[in-house]
Formats: structure tokens, C-alpha cells, sequence
């Protein structure tokens, strides 16, 4: 890293210890309750590019063992910069070594079969996804959700998502114990998907 | 890379050649060169850690690197301003747990690269603790120079016994 690059660093917590504790209580929360917005909260300075739930929940996840695939927009931003100084993370070019994957706004969805799934043995090694979206609202006619967590069921509307995630999260869904866990974002609120999760698009939708 | 900064090796960065010199600033000489910014508040990056650092040695400076152990060392970075997000920042990493220590390093470094200041530090800071800390290796070198032993006189003494009896 630059002189130069350092300068336009932007500062991490605000108080390191409680500002990723508490980010870490809402991930936690959130994929204990699978599709249910909470706001999380942001207490640190941001980079410029990419969501600020999705940076800090990387900001309070990472540190230096884990790898971290970027979308095309992050790439070489300053939200890149920002995490590799204040975690120590690694960027990875190849998609099925990340730990955590990172999706901006705009961006084409990788296909989530690419990504690290884990083993029957040792289904905790696989990747992280946190993709952006639009808005992410309760109760309103989108996707149903049912399995661990959600008594009955749950109501979820997202936008700004590509219309062929409900297929591969079915896959995805399929593959248990293996496959990935999603984290859907907006610039303050988050969504857990824990694979256990059944999706389906509601039938009016 | 390996850089021997005890060594008065010339470095092509100016920034280095600094840098590895406040990391050994003792702290009363930070104290007395930052006294007119001693009531200045930093706008931390990252706020002063401590945590290890494995340090490397090679038998004889050229062999193989081995592990020595490990050593605590106190790091940040900061910057001078609270309003110029362009201005330099500021790094030092240096041994031990004195946080304030590393905030004063870190400091002199961030006043060291803006030229406004670069004179009037160099005057300072850095002429004296290159003096300082040549004295301490001057003083270091003494001291390993008085357990010297030499050899050469059992040498000489062995070979004048063999002269000996040849005669």
C-alpha cells in the first residue's frame, strides 16, 4: 500500500471492541431469524463504494485468515483498501477459495454452486455471502420463507435482486449440509439466510 | 526484504530511513521535539495495538533465517488533522506496550512529510537521535570490545616453542 492510497483510508470502529461486538450480536440475531430486517448498526467511518451494513458487517467479520472475493465494482476501491488495512484480510481472484463474498449493488450474482461449500464432514467451511440489494421489507408478498427459525412462515420482499436467485437458493437449499449462507443487505438493514431455509416466490408475486 | 537498518546503509526513501529511527526514539526525546503539539488531538486510523511480531535472525547476518522469538511491538496510524482527510498519515510501529510512545512516533512521522514541517524536525528530531543513537552503539561496541579475547599470542608462543626445539 501507497502513501498515497493510505491517505484516503477511511478510520474503522469508532470503539473497536463494542462496534464489532454489536455488529456481530445483529449478523447473529439476523440468521437466527431467518428474513427478518434488523438495522445494524454502523458506528465507524466508510469507504465511498459499497453499502455500509455490508461493509461493516466484512469490517467486524474478517480478520487475517479469512479470504475475500470482490465483485467488479469493489475491485481496487477504496472499500477494498479499507478493509485490507483495518483486517488484514486476503483478496482472492478465484471465487471458490473465498470465505466471504462480497456482491455490490449492480453487479452480476456469481452463481452460488461456484462458491465454497463446505464437506458433509466439515460443513462450517464454507463461504459467506453478502450480497446488496434495494430494499428489503417484512410482511409484504415476495418470497416465502419457512425452516429453522421462522415459525409457520415468513413474508419478504426484495428488490434489486436477480430474478434467478430463487432457483439457485433452492439448490442451494437442496445441497444441505453443504452450501452457503447469504446475507442480504441495504445501506442499513440486514437479512440472514442460513441455508436451512425454503424459499419459494409467493404465488400473487 | 532484508533491510540491516543499523547499518548506515543508503536507502533510496528518505520516509524509511526516518521511520527506522523513530522506531527507536527513546521517548523523552519525542516529548521534548513534539512540545508545541502536545495539545493536539489525533484523528486515529488506527488507534495505538499491541500484539507480537516473530523476529527473524540469520547465523552470521547471511545464513539461513531462523526464528528468535517473539517481541511485543505497539503500532497506529493517525492523522495530524482533524479536518484534512488528505493530509499525510502518520505510521510507527515500535517495541514494547508505551501507546504514547507510538503516538508520538507517529506523529513526528506525519509532520516529517509535510514539507512545512520537514526542516524544522530534521533540525530537531532526527539530527540528535542519530547522534544519540550512535553514541548508544558506540558505547554498546566498547563494551563488547573489552571481552575481546586474543588469540594470537598462545599462537606465538607455541611456535616459538617449536623454533626452540628445532634448535
Amino acid at each position: 500500500m501507497t502513501e498515497h492510497e493510505l491517505q484516503h483510508i477511511a478510520a474503522g470502529f469508532t470503539h473497536e471492541a463494542f462496534g464489532s461486538q454489536a455488529v456481530f450480536r445483529t449478523v447473529m440475531d439476523a440468521l437466527s431469524h431467518p428474513g427478518r430486517p434488523l438495522v445494524v448498526p454502523i458506528q465507524c467511518e466508510l469507504p465511498h463504494k459499497g453499502q455500509p451494513a455490508a461493509a461493516v458487517i466484512l469490517l467486524s467479520l474478517l480478520d487475517a485468515d479469512t479470504r475475500l472475493w470482490l465483485s467488479p465494482t469493489l475491485v481496487s476501491s477504496d472499500a477494498e483498501q479499507w478493509l485490507r488495512f483495518h483486517t488484514g484480510c486476503i483478496i482472492v481472484k478465484d471465487i471458490s477459495e473465498a470465505h466471504f463474498v462480497w456482491v455490490a449493488l449492480g453487479d452480476n450474482l456469481p452463481a452460488l454452486s461456484s462458491l465454497r461449500p463446505g464437506s458433509d464432514a466439515y460443513p462450517d467451511q464454507s463461504a459467506t455471502c453478502i450480497i446488496e440489494t434495494l430494499t428489503l421489507q417484512a410482511d409484504i408478498a415476495g418470497w416465502i420463507l419457512n425452516g429453522p427459525g421462522i415459525p409457520k412462515q415468513r413474508l419478504l420482499q426484495v428488490t434489486g435482486l436477480a430474478p434467478h436467485f430463487t432457483h439457485a437458493w433452492q439448490n442451494n437449499h437442496a445441497s444441505f449440509p453443504r452450501g452457503v449462507d447469504v446475507l442480504l443487505t441495504t445501506p442499513t438493514h440486514l437479512v440472514g439466510l442460513p441455508r436451512t431455509t425454503h424459499l419459494e416466490n409467493s404465488p400473487e408475486a | 526484504m532484508f533491510h540491516p537498518f543499523d547499518k548506515n546503509t543508503q536507502t533510496t526513501n528518505p520516509r524509511q530511513a526516518w521511520m527506522a529511527l523513530l522506531s527507536r526514539a527513546p521517548q523523552h526525546m519525542l516529548d521534548h521535539a513534539l512540545r508545541h503539539h502536545i495539545g493536539f488531538k489525533p484523528h486515529w486510523l488506527r488507534r495505538p495495538e499491541t500484539g507480537l511480531m516473530m523476529v527473524q535472525g540469520r547465523v552470521g547476518g547471511s545464513g539461513e533465517r531462523f526464528n528468535l522469538g517473539e517481541v511485543t511491538v505497539t503500532r497506529c496510524a493517525l492523522h495530524v488533522s482533524d479536518a484534512a482527510i488528505d493530509k499525510p498519515v502518520g505510521v510507527s510501529y515500535v517495541l514494547g506496550r508505551n501507546h504514547h510512545q507510538a503516538q508520538l512516533a507517529a506523529m513526528a512521522d506525519a509532520l516529517l512529510q509535510d514539507p512545512e514541517h520537514y526542516e524544522m524536525f530534521d533540525e530537531e528530531l532526527l539530527k540528535p537521535l542519530r547522534q544519540h543513537l550512535q553514541a548508544v552503539q558506540a558505547a554498546r561496541y566498547e563494551r563488547a570490545q573489552t571481552t575481546k579475547v586474543d588469540f594470537m599470542t598462545v599462537a606465538r608462543e607455541t611456535t616459538r616453542d617449536d623454533e626452540e626445539d628445532e634448535a
